[in-house]
C-alpha cells in the first residue's frame, strides 16, 4: 500500500483513480475478460442441494437394474435422453440445460464434499465459491456487497463450512437465514433522520480535517463503508419478499425452497454478484425414495419456474445458475429403502451464461457404479463456473503480498461445457 | 545468525538509538525524508493504544499534555509498561496472534477463554521469557494445573497434526508450509516438503482425548507412526524422523518392545508414551538456535508497534521474501536473544525510538512514500480489541466500573488481608465489562484461522456502529459518563475540550471550538441541546481519527 498527498484528491477522484487501476488494496492480475462496465454484470446463482441428491432419482435414472430403484425415467426434450419421472417439469426444459452425468470427487463426506464443491479443492483455507465470485466481480463503486447465503435456521453442521478466507470478511456471505434482512438496516428507535443526517455531517468534518497531509487510503477504506451502509439502507426493500406479487409467491411455491428461490431472484435483481440458496433434507439413509419424492416435486417445479423467471426478464443471459450437491448416493441400497454417501460417480446440473444448452456430459455405466466417459473433478467444475462468468479462472489472487491460484491449478475447466 | 551483520553505525548505544541509526540510514540512501516527531497528544493516544491496549481517558491525556518536563515520554512509556493493563493487552494480542480466533469443531472441547487469558496475563505480568512461554504451551496436555491453559492451542485446531504442523511454522517460526504438504513449495526454493513432515513428525503421534469424568480435553500421544511422505507432482517420496527445518534429525531412542507406554491409550486411558516427540518440539524448538524462533517473534513485535513486519507477510520468512531492513531484524534478534527474550524490554526499546515515535502526517510535498521504510507512522486499524475497549473508555464507561468498584471496597475495606497480585485485581476489574467488550470486538474481528492482515472495515460494521441498539445505549444512556459530563459544563471552550480529550484524546484547535460553539448557540431547549451533544459525540466516535492508530 501505498501513501499518497491526499490533501489534493477528493475521495470521488481517489475512487475513479483506484477504479482503473485495481479494486481497492488487494490487487488482481486482472482474471476478468475485456468487458465493458456498461454490459450488465455476470451473476451466478448456486441452487446446494445439501445432504447429496441422488443421481439416481434425478439426471441420471438406471431403472430395470439391481440400483436403479423404483423410479422411471421419462423423455425429455432432447431426443433419447432420459431423466428420473420425479422430474417432470424439468424434462420439458431439458434443451435449455447442461447436465453432467460424470462427476467422479471422490468424496463422500459431507464436510469434506461441501468444502471441495465451494473451494474447488481439497487443500484448506480457500475462499468459497460466492465469496470468490464476489471478489472477482466486484466493480468499482459497488454499493451491495457481493454474496448472500439463503438458508433456514438448522442445521448448522457442515453447510457452513468455508468462508472467505484469505479473501477477508468484505467478501464473507451476508446470510439471510429464515428470511429475515441482515442486521441493523433501519435507524433505532430515537435516531430520526435530521439526527443521523447531523452525525453524518460530524463524522464527514472530522475526516476531512484528519485527511490533511495523510495517507488518505485507509481513510477512504472506512469512509466506502458508510456510504455502503447507507445505500443498503435505501435499498433495504431488495430484503423484503411482501413486495413480490402474490402470482410470484404462488408459482414459485409457498414452501422454503421457492421462497428462498424467489428471494434470491430479488437479490440478483438488485445486482448481487451471487447468491448460494441451500435446499436441505437430500441425506437420505432412509427411505429414500419417499424423501425424493418431496424434495424432487419442490425442486422441480420452482426450478422451472425460475428458470422461466430469469430467462423473461432477460436475465439468464448473464445468470449462470448451478444445480448440485457436496455428493451423490450409493448404487447399493441399504437395509432401510435408503442410499448412503457415494463420490465416485454422480451428476449435476447448470444453465444459463457461458454454458451450452440442450448438452448432457458424462456417462455413467449401465448400473451408475462407475463413470464411463470423461470423469469430472469438483476442481474442474469450479474452473467451470468462473469461465462461465466470463473469470479467467487460470489467474492468481494477490493479496497481503501473498499470490494464490484463484482455481486449483491441478484442474482445470471442462471446454466442452462452455458456451 | 545474530550479530554478524551488526553494522559500525550502530557498534554500541542503546537498542533504540541503533534502530534509529538503521531507519535512517536507509531513509538516506533512498533520499527520503521522514515526518516530523509525532506532537505530544499523537503519542500518549499512540502510546496508550500500543502498550495497554485502549486510548487514554481525557485525565491522562490533560496530564500528559500538561507534563513540560523533557523526559515526559520516557516515563510516561515506563509507567505504562509496568502496569497491570500492559499485562493484559499483551494477552489479548498473543491470544489473537496464537488462537487467531479459532474455536474447536466441538466447541466445548475447549480451554475456558478467561482460563486462558488469566494464563497469559500473569505471564506477561511475571515478563515470562517468550522462550518459556512457547514451551510451556508446546509441553500442556492440559493435566498439569499450573500450565493447564496452554493446550488450548492444540485444542482450537482439534489436535489435528497438519493444522498443528502448519500453525507451529507459521506462529512459532515465520514459515507458512502449507503448500509443502504436498510438494516442494514451487513458489520459494526454501519450503520444502521434507521440512513440513520434518515438522509434522514430532506432532503426528499426537490424539484428542476427552475425559467425561472430569468433563476437559486433553492431549495424548502414541509410541508408534513413522513419516512417510510423497510429492503430489514428482511422485517422489521420502521418509523422515522428527526434525526442525535446518536442524538435525531426531532419532527416537530404542524401547524394548512392550514398554513404550507410561500408559498404553485405551478406550477411556489417555495414552502417555514413554519417549514423548511432542516434549521433544517443546524442548528443541523455543531455542536461539533453531531457525527463525527468535526472528519470527521480535518481526511480529515490531509489526504490532509499527503496523508492518520487517518481513511482510509475518509468515513468510524466506530468502525470496527479505527483510526491508536485515541489519535491523539481526538487531532486534540479538538484542532479544541476549536479553532472555525478554519482550518488555523490547517493546520498550521500541517505544523510546524515534522511528516509532514519528508523526502520521506526512512531509508537504512527499508524494508517494513506500510503506517498507517506516518513513511516517502508518495509519492503521485499531485490533477489534482496542476499538471496543477505547468505545468503553471514550464514553466513560472504564471510568465508571473503577469508580463503583472502589466505592464498594471502601465499605468492605478492613477484610481484605493478602493482597492479590495487581494483574489479578485488574482483571476482577475489568470483569463487568468485558463480556460487552469482547460482543463489541466480535462485530470488528476478522475471520477464524486468518492472520488478522490489513484494515479491512466492511459494511455490516458500519452499520453496527450507525444502527444498532448497542451504540445508543453506549452514548445515551448511564453507565456511560461522557454525555452527563458534558452536559454538566456550560462554557463552550471547556466543553469542547473535554469532547476532544474524551474521543480524539487531543484538544480542539480553535476552528473546532468555533464549530461547536455555533451548533450548540442554534440548540434552545435542554432536550435539543441533549441532543446536539449526541450528535457530537456519536460523530467523533465514527471518524477515522478514532478507528485508526495513527
Amino acid at each position: 500500500m501505498s501513501q499518497s498527498p491526499s490533501s489534493t484528491l477528493s475521495r470521488r477522484a481517489w475512487l475513479a483513480s483506484t477504479a482503473a487501476a485495481s479494486l481497492g488494496c488487494c490487487g488482481l492480475t486482472s482474471p476478468l475478460r475485456a468487458e465493458s462496465a456498461a454490459s450488465p454484470r455476470k451473476q451466478l446463482l448456486l441452487l446446494f442441494l445439501s445432504g447429496g441428491a441422488s443421481q439416481y432419482e434425478t439426471w441420471d435414472p438406471k431403472p430395470g437394474t439391481t440400483t436403479g430403484g423404483p423410479y422411471r425415467g421419462i423423455a425429455t426434450s432432447i431426443p433419447d435422453v432420459f431423466i428420473s419421472e420425479l422430474l417432470p417439469h424439468t424434462a420439458r426444459i431439458m434443451d435449455r440445460l447442461t447436465v453432467v452425468r460424470s462427476v467422479n470427487s471422490g468424496i463422500a463426506d459431507h464436510f469434506q464434499g461441501h468444502y471441495a464443491l465451494q473451494s474447488g479443492r481439497v487443500a484448506p483455507g480457500y475462499p468459497v465459491l460466492g465469496s470468490a465470485v464476489a471478489k472477482l466481480l466486484e466493480r468499482p463503486g459497488d454499493v451491495l456487497p457481493g454474496y448472500v447465503s439463503i438458508r433456514r435456521d438448522g442445521p448448522k453442521a457442515y453447510t457452513d463450512v468455508g468462508d472467505a478466507g484469505f479473501l477477508g470478511a468484505k467478501y464473507e456471505g451476508v446470510r439471510i437465514v429464515n428470511s429475515q434482512p441482515p442486521a441493523n438496516l433501519t435507524a433505532p428507535a430515537g435516531v430520526s433522520p435530521a439526527l443521523a443526517e447531523a452525525i453524518e455531517r460530524v463524522r464527514e468534518a472530522a475526516d476531512g480535517k484528519f485527511r490533511q497531509n495523510r495517507d488518505g487510503e485507509p481513510i477512504d477504506r472506512y469512509d466506502t463503508t458508510f456510504d455502503q451502509a447507507k445505500g443498503l439502507m435505501r435499498q433495504r426493500e431488495i430484503f423484503d419478499l411482501s413486495k413480490e406479487s402474490p402470482a410470484d409467491h404462488e408459482r414459485y411455491g409457498r414452501h422454503e425452497f421457492g421462497q428462498h428461490c424467489l428471494l434470491a431472484r430479488r437479490l440478483l435483481q438488485a445486482g448481487i454478484s451471487c447468491v448460494r440458496v441451500t435446499h436441505f433434507d437430500w441425506d437420505a439413509h432412509q427411505d429414500n425414495f419417499y424423501w425424493h419424492q418431496i424434495r424432487c416435486a419442490e425442486f422441480d417445479r420452482t426450478f422451472v419456474t425460475l428458470l422461466d423467471d430469469l430467462s423473461q426478464r432477460g436475465m439468464l443471459e448473464h445468470t449462470l445458475v448451478v444445480a448440485v450437491g457436496e455428493m451423490g448416493r450409493t448404487p447399493k441400497i441399504n437395509n432401510f429403502a435408503g442410499r448412503d454417501h457415494w463420490g465416485r460417480a454422480w451428476s449435476m446440473a447448470m444453465a444459463g451464461c457461458g454454458v451450452k444448452p440442450g448438452l448432457v456430459y458424462g456417462a455413467t455405466n449401465d448400473d451408475g457404479t462407475e463413470v464411463r466417459d470423461n470423469p469430472v473433478r469438483l476442481g474442474d467444475l469450479f474452473h467451470t463456473y468462473l469461465r462461465a462468468v466470463g473469470i479467467d479462472s487460470s489467474a492468481m489472487y494477490e493479496i497481503n503480498g501473498q499470490t494464490n491460484p484463484i482455481a486449483d491449478p491441478a484442474a482445470r475447466p471442462i471446454e466442452a461445457l462452455l458456451a | 545468525m545474530a550479530g554478524v551483520l551488526t553494522v559500525a553505525a550502530t557498534a554500541g548505544g542503546p537498542l533504540h538509538q541503533q534502530i534509529d541509526a538503521l531507519v535512517e540510514q536507509r531513509l538516506a540512501e533512498r533520499n527520503i525524508v521522514p515526518s516530523e516527531t509525532s506532537s505530544d497528544a499523537e503519542f500518549v493516544r499512540r502510546i496508550h493504544l500500543d502498550l495497554t491496549g485502549v486510548i487514554p481517558t481525557a485525565g491522562q491525556v490533560r496530564s500528559f499534555l500538561d507534563d513540560s518536563s523533557p523526559d515526559r515520554r520516557q516515563r510516561l512509556i515506563d509507567e505504562l509498561i509496568a502496569s497491570p493493563d500492559y499485562a493484559i493487552h499483551m494477552a489479548r494480542v498473543v491470544d489473537v496472534m496464537l488462537i487467531e480466533r479459532r474455536i474447536p469443531t466441538i466447541r466445548s472441547y475447549d480451554v475456558p477463554s478467561p482460563a486462558w487469558r488469566s494464563y497469559l496475563t500473569q505471564a506477561f505480568a511475571e515478563n515470562r521469557p517468550w522462550d518459556r512461554i512457547v514451551r510451556d504451551i508446546l509441553t500442556s496436555d492440559g493435566t498439569d494445573e499450573a500450565n493447564a491453559a496452554g493446550v488450548k492451542f492444540a485444542l482450537v485446531r482439534d489436535v489435528e497434526p497438519h493444522l498443528l504442523t502448519r500453525d507451529v511454522g507459521r506462529l512459532f517460526l515465520g514459515i507458512d508450509l502449507q503448500c509443502a504438504r504436498c510438494h516442494d513449495d514451487p513458489r520459494f526454493d526454501a519450503y520444502r516438503q521434507a521440512d513440513y513432515f520434518g515438522i509434522y513428525a514430532f506432532l503426528q503421534r499426537m490424539t484428542a482425548f476427552r475425559d467425561n469424568k472430569q468433563n476437559v480435553s486433553l492431549v495424548g500421544e502414541k509410541a508408534d507412526g513413522g513419516t512417510m511422505f510423497v510429492s503430489v507432482f514428482t511422485a517422489e517420496s521420502g521418509e523422515t524422523s522428527p526434525r526442525l527445518p535446518g536442524g538435525e534429525m531426531i532419532i527416537d531412542p530404542p524401547l524394548e518392545e512392550g514398554n513404550e507406554y507410561v500408559v498404553k491409550p485405551e478406550a477411556g486411558e489417555r495414552g502417555v508414551p514413554v519417549y514423548s516427540r511432542r516434549l521433544k518440539l517443546a524442548e528443541l524448538l523455543p531455542r536461539a538456535e533453531t531457525q527463525g524462533f527468535s526472528r519470527n517473534i521480535v518481526n511480529r513485535i515490531w509489526a504490532t508497534m509499527l503496523g508492518r513486519g520487517i518481513v511482510e507477510p509475518l509468515d513468510l520468512h524466506h530468502p525470496g521474501n527479505p527483510p526491508s531492513h536485515p541489519e535491523l531484524l539481526a538487531a532486534l534478534d540479538e538484542y532479544f536473544v541476549e536479553e532472555g527474550f525478554d519482550t518488555r524490554a523490547l517493546m520498550r526499546e521500541i517505544a523510546l525510538s524515534r522511528t516509532y515515535q514519528r508523526s502520521s502526517m506526512l512531509p508537504a510535498d512527499s508524494g508517494q512514500i513506500p510503506a517498507d521504510v517506516f518513513a511516517a507512522a502508518r495509519l492503521r486499524g485499531l485490533k477489534p480489541e482496542q476499538f471496543a475497549w477505547s468505545l468503553l473508555q471514550a464514553t466513560g464507561r472504564i471510568e465508571q466500573c473503577m469508580e463503583a468498584l472502589e466505592t464498594a471496597q471502601k465499605s468492605d475495606e478492613a477484610t481484605t488481608t493478602d493482597e492479590p497480585p495487581a494483574w489479578k485485581t485488574r482483571l476482577a476489574q475489568l470483569e463487568p465489562l468485558d463480556r460487552q467488550a469482547q460482543q463489541l470486538a466480535e462485530v470488528f474481528a476478522g475471520l477464524p484461522g486468518q492472520p488478522a492482515g490489513a484494515f479491512q472495515p466492511t459494511v455490516d460494521q458500519a452499520l453496527h456502529l450507525l444502527n444498532s441498539p448497542t451504540m445508543v445505549s453506549l452514548i445515551q444512556n448511564a453507565p456511560s459518563t461522557l454525555l452527563a459530563r458534558l452536559l454538566a459544563i456550560t462554557d463552550v471552550k471547556p466543553l469542547t475540550e473535554e469532547l476532544y480529550l474524551s474521543v480524539l484524546s487531543r484538544r480542539p484547535d480553535d476552528s473546532e471550538v468555533a464549530e461547536v460553539g455555533r451548533v450548540l448557540e442554534s440548540a434552545g431547549s435542554a432536550e435539543q441541546e441533549r441532543e446536539t451533544l449526541t450528535t457530537l459525540v456519536w460523530g467523533l466516535l465514527l471518524s477515522s481519527e478514532f478507528r485508526l492508530n495513527h
